[in-house]
């Protein structure tokens, strides 16, 4: 969707509540988007660079997560 | 520790608990108010009662904020369930307190003496938000926010302290 195409709220109130759903969105999002490749086989530099962030942050918020949920991590050159 | 910091510590793992099963690396004002709403599992204290009496329990709570989750974001024009992926895995990190929750902590405890807190004054914390997602989920819930709020500052004896 353009930006332009993208209805403003009149109300403030509601503008900026959809901004803070709108985060959540993407935060839920994002975890469900990284689990999904990485059990697909995806690797941490590949993840990163889809998502225009550094290996380390991605690997940062995701790492634990991902292990605790028992997917298998591919080691650096596999 | 007190009753009530024994009290507080309970209720901030039930808020995280909450937040971590929303994927949120923070505990918001909403986690608390999920977290003080009664829940078949434990007995419910005065807050719990008071919600309970509007007609909101843990389930309802959540339900209205589902609610307003859906409804901010159709304001712009998104489709929350749009996406199709499947859950994610929990975070198992400790979610970090939220401004909000933060807030709400001020606002329900300020100017009272320590001895005095109860389940009620952080009630009337959260309830005390005339902005953000807990105002605007009880609102479209239909919830009467600031009758809720007044009932929550009488069981919390402030009445003639604010009168």
């Amino acid at each position: 969707m353009p930006l332009d195409d993208t209805p403003l709220p009149a109300d403030p109130a509601d503008a900026l509540a959809a901004v803070a759903a709108l985060r959540r969105l993407a935060d839920r999002l994002e975890d469900a988007a990284v689990e999904q490749a990485m059990r697909a086989g995806w690797s941490w530099p590949q993840v990163s660079e889809a998502l225009g962030v550094t290996r380390q942050a991605v690997h940062k918020k995701h790492a634990k997560r991902l292990i605790a949920g028992g997917v298998t991590l591919r080691r650096r050159g596999e | 520790m007190s009753a009530f910091d024994h009290y507080l510590h309970d209720v901030l793992l039930r808020a995280a608990d909450e937040a971590r099963r929303d994927g949120s690396a923070t505990t918001d004002a909403h986690h608390l108010l999920l977290a003080l709403a009664a829940d078949p599992a434990r007995q419910p204290d005065v807050a719990a009662r008071l919600l309970a009496a509007a007609g909101l329990d843990r389930d309802a709570v959540r339900a209205a904020l589902d609610r307003e989750f859906e409804h901010s974001l159709r304001a712009v024009g998104v489709s929350p369930g749009a996406h199709g992926l499947s859950a994610p895995t929990p975070s198992g990190e400790r979610p970090r307190l939220g401004a909000s929750s933060k807030l709400a902590m001020e606002r329900g405890f300020t100017a009272v003496r320590k001895k005095d807190l109860t389940s009620a004054h952080l009630l009337l914390g959260v309830l005390s938000a005339e902005l953000g997602t807990v105002p605007r989920a009880l609102a479209l819930a239909g919830v009467d926010r600031a009758g809720l709020a007044h009932r929550a500052r009488a069981a919390a004896g402030q009445q003639a302290a604010d009168d």
